[in-house]
């Protein structure tokens, strides 16, 4: 049997319907007069793992798990991490600093870019949101330990 | 009648007050710009720009981030007629006599019959809304949760009939959506559902994170700037008006897809993306010349441009008369009314006229405005297709984060929006459409307290919902979709959904 993107896809499915079943433990289910707050999660996961029965029935529709293109997976890769490092970052060094290493690293390391230009290109787009966002529509932004 | 023109007058002299008339055009122009760009759709852009409306009272909120969902419709179709990119999803069958229109050397009078089309259509959906708004939502006041939850159940099973994808992917999207949606406090019980002791997921996952996640930046992460052409055809302002016998063969599909897209729009699920479709088949079929459909009709770009436009306005009937919402789009916007303190529902027509006739009053407004916008600013808006996407999506993907960390101040949040944009680019990568997975978590919260509560209220009894007649009668409706869904499976038909899927599949290879 060849293996399908219906297959894999379905075994997710109930893959998360039983792990939702194993995670529901704690939570009363009650009964139908007075239903627990366990109830629908056990009701929605039995259904999932239904559905995931019948998609991989059906499997045979779907193209083969072999032929997924994943050709822009290194870009979705890269824009991943350095979205990752950003998130991780903002807190500590605030929105300018952050958003324009994430901008410069996009620039930079994924679309190879003139490194002069992406710096130019981030500072000016970072210092233009930051102010119209902080004073422009009072919406503060996170702050760096140094106040901006 | 007279109460409605009263209170309608009432709502122009909210809507033409001078900040709202500022806060409509705002969200007219950022809805275009939304529109115009790929990558970026109106459920994004509106998420993004909701932390700035905290600053602004109810009224001047839901009028501009209105105008962003209408203005993205009309904005999206001059990518479509321009570069054969759907700027955004509703926009794709424009693609196909839009841009062979504009390789004619008719770009200009294409842009014309979407914009004159869209606008004729946004003004009938908002003309029906006034009207028909307000009495529904006096029925809708004899809704208990037997009723809620009925209607919820034909919602979902109308968005998967209708879901070009087939009816189980839909119907698993939504549960993972629903599921998704019980993550937090349980608002009957205080029992803490699977938030793993983080005091973040106590509150549930929000739905900004989630279809900011999913739809911007699932799609850059599925767009690598390699693929992204940068050619446009860019009409001259003298160029813009169409010839006397392209506006005679505009006007009956303008007619048509006006009344088609406002009753396919207030059905649940991505209506407006359907009304296009659906009316471009219409057309396709009416015509006297469907030979021409491909080679540049004009019937191809008026009626689905038309289609859209009233979807947009007729998915406002469920949401501002019921409290519904029949799309991510909408269950946004009643979010952000949320966020304001205002309930949306039956009630809102007289606890909040201010909001509610303010807001349709805008509706008119706004339409008047994007008509001036698009046609003499329509080169404006090409000269922003020319910024290259490796500058661009950096740009979406800072916004994506500054929108999404500006709701709660939560860094949680913004990696949740992160986790879900990896799932989107899965999902894209095994066909499932996100969009149920958004309308399930928006749902979830009253579909689980009205089940709740209605077996509750019958002791145990599911009989409940039979006995009650509007519930039965939304439920044999339910019950009948899934019968002509299981028909279709068994007899291996094909029909319009299948040929949508090929359609959207053809247009994502030309673009």
């Amino acid at each position: 049997m060849m293996l399908r993107a219906d297959h894999v896809a379905g075994a997710g499915f109930v893959a998360f319907g039983a792990l939702v079943i194993a995670l529901s433990g704690d939570l009363p289910f009650g009964n139908l007069s007075m239903p627990g707050a366990g109830f629908l999660p056990m009701l929605v996961a039995i259904l999932m793992i239904l559905f995931g029965v019948i998609l991989m029935a059906r499997a045979g529709e779907s193209q083969l798990f072999a032929n997924i293109r994943w050709s822009g997976g290194k870009h979705a890769v890269l824009v991943i991490l350095i979205t990752g490092a950003a998130i991780a970052l903002y807190e500590r060094l605030g929105f300018i600093i952050t958003m324009m290493l994430m901008m410069i690293g996009f620039l930079v390391i994924i679309e190879r870019r003139n490194p002069v230009r992406a710096l130019v290109f981030s500072a000016g787009v970072c210092l233009i949101t930051y102010i119209a966002f902080e004073y422009g529509l009072s919406t503060p932004l996170a702050e760096s330990p140094w106040g901006f | 009648m007279g109460t409605t023109f009263d209170s309608l007058l009432h709502g122009f002299s909210v809507a033409m007050q001078l900040d709202n008339l500022w806060y409509a055009f705002l969200g007219c122009v950022v809805g275009t710009l939304v529109g115009v760009l790929p990558g970026i759709g109106p459920l994004s852009g509106i998420s993004i720009l909701l932390p700035v409306t905290y600053g602004l009272n109810a009224t001047q909120a839901v009028i501009m981030l209105a105008g962003i969902y209408y203005g993205s419709q009309y904005g999206g179709s001059t990518t479509s007629i321009l570069m054969r990119i759907p700027g955004e999803a509703s926009s794709v069958m424009t693609c196909i006599d839009g841009y062979a229109m504009a390789q004619r050397g008719r770009a200009g009078a294409a842009l014309c019959i979407a914009a004159v089309g869209s606008w004729i259509a946004g003004t009938f959906g908002v003309i029906v809304l006034t009207v028909v708004a307000p009495p529904l939502a006096t029925l809708a006041l004899r809704f208990g949760p037997p009723e809620y939850t009925a209607l919820l159940v034909l919602g979902l099973i109308f968005l998967a009939y209708m879901s070009s994808s087939s009816l189980i992917r839909t119907l698993l999207m939504a549960s993972l959506g629903i599921m998704l949606g019980m993550i937090g406090i349980d608002n009957m019980t205080g029992h803490f559902r699977y938030s793993f002791d983080l005091n973040e997921l106590g509150d549930g996952i929000g739905i900004v994170p989630v279809a900011v996640g999913l739809f911007g930046l699932g799609e850059i992460l599925s767009t690598p700037s390699i693929n992204v052409t940068g050619e446009v055809i860019a009409p001259k302002f003298r160029d813009l008006l169409p010839s006397r016998q392209e506006w005679k063969e505009a006007a009956f599909p303008i007619a048509r897809g006006s009344l088609l897209g406002f009753i396919v729009g207030i059905i649940p699920g991505s209506a407006h993306v359907i009304s296009s479709f659906l009316s471009y088949a219409l057309e396709k079929k009416v015509s006297r010349h469907p030979e021409q459909f491909g080679k540049g009709a004009v019937a191809g770009v008026a009626g689905p441009e038309s289609a859209n436009n009233a979807a947009s306005t007729g998915a406002f009937v469920p949401m501002l008369a019921l409290g519904i919402p029949t799309s991510p789009i909408t269950a946004v916007l009643i979010g952000a009314l949320m966020i304001h303190g205002v309930s949306v529902g039956p009630g809102l027509v007289n606890d909040h006229p201010d909001v509610f006739w303010g807001f349709v009053a805008s509706m008119y407004v706004g339409n008047l405005m994007l008509l001036a916008l698009n046609l003499p600013l329509v080169s404006v808006f090409v000269t922003v297709l020319r910024i290259p996407y490796a500058y661009l999506y950096p740009l979406i993907i800072m916004f994506c984060i500054l929108g999404v960390y500006a709701v709660n101040n939560s860094i949680v949040d913004v990696w949740i929006m992160l986790i879900m944009g990896m799932l989107g680019y899965v999902l894209r990568k095994f066909e499932f459409d996100p969009a149920p997975l958004v309308l399930g978590l928006v749902i979830s919260p009253i579909f689980e307290q009205s089940l709740r509560q209605s077996l509750i209220m019958s002791n145990g009894y599911w009989t409940i919902f039979f006995e009650r007649p509007i519930a039965a009668g939304l439920l044999i409706v339910s019950a009948a979709l899934l019968g002509l869904s299981a028909l279709s499976f068994v007899m291996n038909r094909k029909d319009w959904r299948d040929t949508l899927a090929e359609v959207e599949a053809g247009e994502e290879k030309a673009s």
